[in-house]
């Protein structure tokens, strides 16, 4: 029986969240297999170190008969894979179509027969056990570190014909015009109404830059149209993990908490003393944020 | 038209959580809503029916009878008929299976649910029941407009931007905002509800492959570490220590 991670990309790279997907797979199986629409062999080859030892290609994650007979064929029975949309999708069909017992939200694998999934939007935990042999893992970013390992790679192209023709036409497509997708950042600048208007933002997005970290921002902020609605996160937004999580003028509302209480570590800059974000924070600074911003841009420079 | 539009019924996004000595979710104190992205979906379904009646539009909600308050506001804001299918949503798979079920014995054009219920999170249902049925489901969708010949105009959100999509029915929509404004019943909805049907019917029985063995609440975090903002170095140097 062998292990399949779903590859994505980010950047012609693969994302930091199927890196960790493959560090996963490799503590529950010796061989494990990838899953990819990219074309670029050589960067494929190099995907060893993610601890890869086969690699599938194929034209695009919509050719289900292809996947389905190559989870077959190599009598895939785990799949280990980042929670993103694109592959809830594809791990969905195969749960219903092969008889796989899917879970999202995956903090971490206890053993054969259990894992522990986050619920309630971050706010508990449960574990679940199975009653089946094929699972399928959907898993939170940064559960784990990515590690290198020391494997050769076998690529195999999947030769494959879209079987149905799509019933809709895209007819257009806006690119989200940032550097750092907010799903992928390690770490992340969020900002609240703490900072009174818009053209405030240019401090966060140079701090940000300086970190290599994505922009984000609490619901009254996309709300007001402060900032584009893809950057809020929370309970009815986006929720994200990332290793940092900078709140600015954020309050800390139990609905904002629900989407950033995974973050490794919460920094709160507030000058409110007694905002409940700092309940939740690892590190604390009481201040103005138009005075501690600047002071923390100037000592990373 | 025939929308169908399906609502979890989950604790209100201020809720404490927290879980009985028997290892069960104590609703004490816990008031119920239609979860947020139900609401949402729900909106937009009354919104279209506004602009054109030939719209009819059911609920249908997994769940118990301490739902049908939730099913009647539902009706208050614009549905036609609502449907309980009477069991506990026991996974995502249970419920997935019951509403393909349902829509296969019902005939829907559109069904639209939430981007994802905020009890359980998966985010799953409609994928799920999309696979059943073979019909295309998109998710999350910000935008919902009909467009000439049974077809819809749908924008969603990819992990790299936003799509804009014509697409034939039948579909399956997971809904997010800004695709409508959350609507509050009026005392004319609310009135009218009363006379609406509300029907219970019973699940099918499905062979469940995995239990919610045990809920906890997630590890308490370490006290907070306040940094003078006159020392703002500290924090970096912290950072740097933690290898972050």
């Amino acid at each position: 029986m062998s292990t399949l991670v779903f590859i994505d990309l980010n950047k012609s790279k693969i994302s930091e969240s199927s890196a960790q997907a493959a560090t996963i797979a490799n503590q529950l199986d010796d061989k494990v297999y990838g899953l990819t629409t990219y074309n670029d062999d050589d960067y494929i080859s190099s995907l060893g170190n993610k601890g890869f030892d086969k690699v599938f290609k194929i034209d695009d994650f919509k050719n289900f008969d292809a996947i389905k007979e190559t989870i077959i064929n190599h009598k895939i029975n785990t799949i280990v894979s980042p929670n993103i949309n694109l592959f809830k999708e594809l791990a969905s069909k195969i749960s219903i179509k092969l008889n796989f017992s899917i879970t999202s939200n995956v903090l971490e694998i206890v053993d054969n027969n259990s894992i522990i999934s986050s619920i309630f939007t971050g706010k508990a935990e449960s574990q679940i056990n199975f009653d089946n042999e094929n699972r399928i893992y959907l898993l939170n970013k940064n559960i784990i570190d990515s590690k290198e390992f020391d494997k050769k790679v076998d690529i195999i192209r999947i030769d494959s014909k879209i079987s149905q023709k799509d019933n809709f036409e895209i007819l257009d497509q806006t690119l989200i015009e940032e550097d750092i997708s907010l799903n992928d950042a390690d770490i992340v600048i969020s900002a609240g109404r703490g900072l009174k208007g818009p053209e405030n933002w240019k401090m966060i997005e140079e701090l940000a830059k300086k970190l290599n970290a994505a922009t984000a921002c609490s619901k009254p902020v996309s709300d007001a149209g402060w900032r584009p609605h893809h950057e809020h996160v929370g309970q009815t937004g986006l929720k994200i993990s990332p290793k940092i999580y900078f709140a600015i003028g954020i309050s800390g509302a139990i609905q904002h908490l629900a989407g950033v209480n995974s973050s490794k570590t919460i920094i709160v800059i507030n000058n409110d003393p007694d905002a409940p974000f700092f309940k939740a924070a690892d590190y604390g600074i009481v201040g103005d944020a138009f005075e501690v911003i600047p002071k923390i841009i100037n000592s990373l420079s | 038209m025939k929308i169908l539009v399906c609502i979890s019924c989950v604790p209100d996004t201020t809720s404490k959580i927290s879980f009985t000595e028997e290892n069960k979710f104590n609703s004490e104190n816990v008031q119920f809503i239609i979860g947020p992205y139900e609401d949402y979906a729900l909106a937009r379904a009354v919104e279209l029916k506004e602009k054109n009646s030939d719209i009819d539009i059911s609920l249908l909600n997994v769940g118990l009878s301490q739902n049908d308050p939730l099913l009647r506001k539902g009706l208050a804001i614009g549905a036609d008929r609502a449907y309980r299918i009477n069991s506990e949503p026991n996974d995502s798979n249970f419920v997935a299976l019951n509403i393909a079920d349902f829509i296969k014995k019902n005939n829907f054009d559109l069904i639209l649910m939430g981007k994802e219920s905020i009890d359980y999170n998966s985010g799953l249902v409609h994928y799920l029941s999309g696979s059943i049925l073979d019909f295309q489901t998109f998710n999350p969708v910000i935008f919902l407009d009909l467009d000439t010949d049974n077809r819809v105009i749908i924008k969603r959100e990819t992990d790299s931007g936003i799509e804009k999509i014509k697409a034939n029915l039948p579909l399956i929509l997971g809904c997010q905002e800004p695709i409508a404004e959350w609507k509050i019943p009026n005392m004319r909805g609310i009135m009218n509800a009363r006379s609406k049907d509300l029907l219970v019917i019973e699940p099918i029985s499905v062979s469940s492959s995995l239990k919610y063995e045990k809920f906890t609440l997630p590890p308490e975090k370490d006290e907070i570490k306040y940094i003078d903002k006159e020392n703002i170095e500290t924090l970096i140097n912290e950072l740097k220590l933690k290898n972050l």
